[in-house]
C-alpha cells in the first residue's frame, strides 16, 4: 500500500510539468497586454513601459517560461502584477478561506445526500422516493447565485438572523455553504439512490434476508457499504471542484476565497497567478484522487493495490 | 488561581469594564465598495478606487472640494513666474505626519523626487515626469521647475495621487510603503486585510482642528452589487457607491436610507474613426450623430440617471463650453448621408469597450437607432484584454480596425487639458493614448498646445472654446450621454458625496447617534 501511494506521488511530478507548461503557453495566448492593463485606463506610453519592465514582460517568452519554471522549483511563484506581492502569498491567504467553506458545505450535503438517496432506494417508488429526488433535481437546477441571493434577501435581509456577507464568524458560514452544497447533496442522493438500487438487487442481499437478518443490518452494513465505492469516487470529484473555489458563491457573499482571486487574476491578466492557481487545482484533484483509491481499500478491503 | 478569591475577580471585571467604557459611544463608520483596493500608495494606483480611498490618510499640497472646486490643501499659496516654468508653493505650518515628523518643504521634495525618477516604475511617473527638479527655497516654501511650460500643472498637483507621502516613512519601509501609508491624512492607517477589508482610526494630530468627526472608518470591498444593496439595508454598511440602476427603487423604498444620483463628468460617446470610409466624410459623421435619441438612450439603459451630452467636454470640468446636446432629427440624418452617397446606409462595425450589461443596452440600443437611417452594425463587446489588443495597442493607424467605438472617459485632473488632449489631439492616436477617432484637426492641436503654454486665464479660456467649438463642428464623435452618479448612504450618516469624478469626498464625514 505504502509503496503504491509513494508511486502515485512520484507520477505526480511529470503531470504537474506538462500542466504548468500548457497553462503557460495558454496564460499567454490569451489577448491583451497585461502591461497596458495594469498601467491603467489613461497611462502614457512611457509609463506602460516602465510598468512592462517593472513586471518582467519584456522578456522574452522562452526566457519568462525558464524563470518560472525554476522559479516554480525552489517554491518561488513570482509576484502578481496586480498587487506586487508573492503570489504564494496571494494564493495563501485565499486558499484556507475556500478550504473550510468547502469542508462545510461537504460535510452537511454528503450527510444530507446519502441520507435522502438511502431513504429513496429503500422505499423506491414510493412517496419517500418521490419528495426525495424532488428535492434533489430541484437541488442541481437551481443555480448557485439565485439560490444565493434569494438566501440572504431571506435570512439576512429580511428575518436579520444572520450577516450578508465576509467570513470572519461561524454565522458568515451558513448561508455560503448552503448554497454550495445544494447542488452536491442534490448529486450525492441521486448517486446514492441508484448505487443503492443495484445493490439492494444483488444475490447477497437476497442471502442475508434469507438468513433472517433484520432489514436494517441488511441495509446498513450489507448495502451501503458496498454501495459506497461510486459515492466515494463522486464525492472526491465534487470535493476537487469546490476547492477550486466556487466564483459565483464567492462572488455573492463576498468570501476571500480562491474563486474570487481567480477572476481578478484573469481580468487584469494576472499571469503568475492564474499559473499558480491552475497549477494548485490540478495538484489538488491528483491528491484527491489518491484519496479515493486508498479509501477504496478500506471500504471494501478485497481490492489490493500493488 | 483557585484560592484567588472569586469576589475580587468579579471586582477587578468590573472596574476594568468601567475604564474601558469610551467616554462617548464610538463612531465606527463602514463603506462599501465595489472592488479591491490594489495598493495604498496613490502614486502606484491606476484605479480611481484605491485613491479615493487612500485620501483617509494622504492629503496633497492641493485638492478638490466634493465639487471638484481646486483647494488648497496642505499649501497656503502659489506663485508662478511669467514663462510658466516655475511654480513656488508656500506650505501651512505646523503640521504632522502621523509618524510625528514635520510636513515640510524636504518632504515635498522628497516626494517628486520618488515619483519622477523612472527607477522606481511608480504607475503615475506620466503624470508628474514634467518636472525637472524640485529644490527646498527654505522649511515651508518649495520651487518647482517644469521641463516644458504646462499650465494645467497645479491640476496635478491637486489630482488625488499627488500626495504627500513621509519621508521618513519611505525611508523606513522602502517598497513597503505600498503596503504600509504614512500621511498627514485626517485617519491613520489601521490595517488591511486584502481579502476583507481596509480599517483606519481618527489621527489626533490632525492639523484641522475638530476633525475628523468620526472614531473609525472601514472600508469594505464588495464585488457583487446586490450584495452590497443588501448590506445597505441590514444595516452593516452605511454608505456604497456603485448603485446599479435596478436596485435604485428597492432602496428608495427603505424609510433610514437615502439614494443620490449626483452629476458626474463621466461621459460616454461614440467615437468614428475618421481615417476610414465611409467615416471620413464628415456628413456621413453628423447623420449619425442626428439618428441617435439621447434623451431615449438615457432613459432605456442608465434607467434615467444620465442625460443628453451637452458638449464635448462635461460640465463639471473646468473651461467647458455648452454646445449642444446634439439634436435628434432622423429627416436630417437621412438628407445628410443621402448627400454623402449613401441613401440605403452600409454596414459596419460597432465595438464597446466594455462587456457589462449597461454596455450592452446601449449598444443595442445604438443598433436599433442606426438602423432607422439603414446602417446596420454588427456589435461585439470587447472584453478588457481584447480592447487592449484590438483598440488601445493597434500599433498602426492606417489599418486601425475600430470602426464604431462606444466609450466613456473622466478627466481625473478636472481640467480640460486631460479631456481633450488624450482622446482628440493628433498626437494621441493609439497606441500612445486614446484617440480612438484619429481624429486630426491642425487648428484643435494648436489650441490645446496654446492653451498649455499660457498661464493668462482668459487666454486658456478662448483656446479651449476655440477647440471645443471646431471639435463640435467636425464631430468625430456622437457624443452621447452624461451619467449620473448613483451612491445610497444611511441617513445617520451625512458629509460624504461621491465626486463628479466618481472619486469619495468624506472630509466632513459624521456619524448620527
Amino acid at each position: 500500500m505504502l509503496q503504491y501511494i509513494v508511486k502515485r506521488l512520484l507520477g505526480l511530478l511529470p503531470t504537474l510539468l506538462i500542466v504548468g507548461g500548457l497553462v503557460f503557453m495558454f496564460v499567454h495566448l490569451l489577448p491583451g497586454d497585461p502591461a497596458r492593463l495594469a498601467a491603467g485606463p489613461d497611462a502614457t506610453p512611457e509609463t506602460v513601459a516602465l510598468v512592462r519592465q517593472d513586471l518582467g514582460l519584456d522578456r522574452s517568452l522562452p526566457e519568462q517560461f525558464v524563470r518560472f519554471t525554476t522559479g516554480v522549483l525552489r517554491g518561488d511563484f513570482g509576484r502578481s502584477l496586480r498587487t506586487k506581492r508573492p503570489v504564494s502569498t496571494e494564493v495563501g491567504e485565499r486558499f484556507m478561506p475556500t478550504f473550510w467553506l468547502t469542508l462545510a458545505a461537504m460535510s452537511w450535503s454528503v450527510v444530507i445526500g446519502m441520507l435522502i438517496g438511502v431513504v429513496s432506494a429503500v422505499w423506491r417508488n414510493r412517496w419517500p422516493d418521490r419528495l426525495g429526488m424532488t428535492l434533489a433535481v430541484s437541488g442541481i437546477s437551481f443555480p448557485a447565485f439565485a439560490l444565493g441571493m434569494v438566501l440572504m434577501q431571506i435570512f439576512a435581509v429580511q428575518l436579520n438572523w444572520l450577516p450578508t456577507v465576509g467570513a470572519a464568524s461561524w454565522k458568515h458560514y451558513i448561508l455560503p455553504s448552503l448554497t454550495l452544497g445544494a447542488a452536491v447533496a442534490a448529486i450525492m442522493a441521486r448517486f446514492t439512490r441508484s448505487s443503492f438500487v443495484e445493490i439492494l438487487q444483488e444475490d447477497y442481499v437476497r442471502t442475508a434476508r434469507a438468513k433472517g437478518l433484520s432489514e436494517n443490518v441488511v441495509v446498513i452494513k450489507h448495502g451501503l457499504r458496498n454501495a459506497l465505492i461510486p459515492v466515494v469516487t463522486m464525492m472526491g470529484l465534487q470535493f476537487g471542484f469546490l476547492l477550486g473555489g466556487s466564483i459565483v458563491v464567492e462572488v455573492v457573499f463576498n468570501w476571500p476565497g480562491m474563486g474570487r482571486l481567480l477572476v481578478d487574476a484573469v481580468d487584469m491578466r494576472d499571469y503568475p497567478v492564474i499559473q499558480a492557481e491552475v497549477l494548485l487545482f490540478s495538484l489538488e484533484f491528483i491528491l484527491i484522487n489518491l484519496i479515493v483509491d486508498v479509501l477504496y481499500a478500506v471500504i471494501n478491503p478485497t481490492i489490493r493495490y500493488r | 488561581m483557585k484560592s484567588f478569591p472569586r469576589s475580587l475577580i468579579v471586582t477587578a471585571l468590573a472596574l476594568g469594564a468601567l475604564f474601558a467604557a469610551p467616554a462617548h459611544a464610538a463612531k465606527d463608520v463602514v463603506f462599501a465598495v465595489a472592488s479591491t483596493f490594489t495598493t495604498t500608495d496613490p502614486y502606484d494606483a491606476n484605479d480611481t478606487l484605491s485613491q479615493a480611498m487612500a485620501k483617509s490618510f494622504y492629503e496633497g499640497l492641493y485638492g478638490f472640494d466634493k465639487d471638484m472646486k481646486m483647494i488648497p490643501v496642505l499649501a497656503e499659496s502659489y506663485e508662478v513666474t511669467k514663462d510658466g516654468l516655475t511654480y513656488i508653493v508656500k506650505l501651512k505650518k505646523g503640521i504632522k505626519f502621523h509618524d510625528g515628523t514635520d510636513f515640510n518643504a524636504a518632504a515635498v521634495k522628497a516626494n517628486f523626487d520618488r515619483v519622477t525618477n523612472p527607477d522606481n516604475k511608480l504607475k503615475r511617473y506620466g503624470l508628474y515626469s514634467n518636472i525637472g527638479k524640485t529644490e527646498v527655497v527654505d522649511d515651508y516654501t518649495a520651487k518647482i521647475t517644469l521641463k516644458t511650460p504646462f499650465s494645467a500643472f497645479l491640476n496635478n498637483l491637486a489630482h488625488p495621487s499627488g500626495v504627500m507621502i513621509s519621508p521618513a516613512a519611505m525611508t523606513k519601509y522602502g517598497k513597503d510603503i505600498s503596503a504600509n501609508p504614512v500621511g498627514t491624512g485626517p485617519f491613520k492607517f489601521v490595517e488591511w486585510q486584502r481579502t476583507d477589508y481596509l480599517k483606519v482610526a481618527k489621527f489626533d494630530g490632525y492639523w484641522k482642528k475638530g476633525y475628523p468627526k468620526v472614531d473609525t472608518i472601514t472600508w469594505k470591498p464588495v464585488v457583487d452589487n446586490n450584495s452590497r444593496a443588501a448590506m445597505m439595508q441590514t444595516g452593516e454598511a452605511h454608505f456604497t457607491y456603485p448603485v446599479p440602476y435596478e436596485q435604485a427603487e428597492t432602496l428608495k423604498a427603505k424609510p433610514e436610507l437615502e439614494v443620490v444620483a449626483a452629476p458626474s463628468i463621466v461621459l460616454r460617446y461614440l467615437s468614428m474613426n475618421t481615417q476610414q470610409k465611409p467615416f471620413d466624410n464628415p456628413k456621413v459623421r453628423e447623420a449619425i450623430a442626428y439618428s441617435i435619441n439621447k434623451d431615449a438612450l438615457a432613459k432605456v439603459a442608465f434607467g434615467g440617471y444620465a442625460f443628453a451630452a451637452p458638449g464635448v467636454v462635461p460640465e463639471g470640468v473646468e473651461y467647458n463650453v455648452k454646445l449642444g446636446p446634439w439634436p435628434y432629427d432622423l429627416a436630417k440624418a437621412k438628407k445628410l448621408l443621402a448627400e454623402a452617397g449613401y441613401p440605403n446606409g452600409f454596414e459596419t462595425e460597432l465595438w464597446s469597450a466594455y462587456n457589462h450589461s449597461t454596455a450592452q443596452k446601449v449598444t443595442q440600443f445604438l443598433q436599433q437607432q442606426l438602423g432607422q437611417i439603414g446602417i446596420k452594425a454588427k456589435i461585439t463587446l470587447l472584453e478588457a484584454g481584447q480592447r487592449v489588443e484590438k483598440v488601445e495597442s493597434w500599433q498602426d493607424p492606417a489599418t486601425a480596425p475600430v470602426r464604431l467605438y462606444y466609450v466613456g472617459w473622466s478627466s481625473s485632473t478636472g481640467e480640460a487639458d486631460w479631456a481633450i488632449r488624450p482622446l482628440l489631439a493628433s498626437g494621441s492616436f493609439p497606441p500612445s493614448l486614446f484617440n480612438t477617432a484619429y481624429y486630426k484637426s491642425d487648428k484643435v492641436d494648436a489650441d490645446i498646445k496654446a492653451a498649455l503654454a499660457t498661464t493668462d486665464k482668459t487666454e486658456k479660456t478662448k483656446f479651449y472654446r476655440d477647440a471645443q467649438e471646431q471639435i463640435w463642428k467636425d464631430a468625430p464623435w456622437a457624443p452621447l450621454v452624461v451619467e449620473k452618479l448613483l451612491s445610497a448612504h444611511n441617513k445617520k450618516l451625512t458629509g460624504v458625496y461621491t465626486m463628479p469624478d466618481s472619486s469619495f469626498n468624506f472630509t466632513e464625514v459624521d456619524l448620527k447617534p
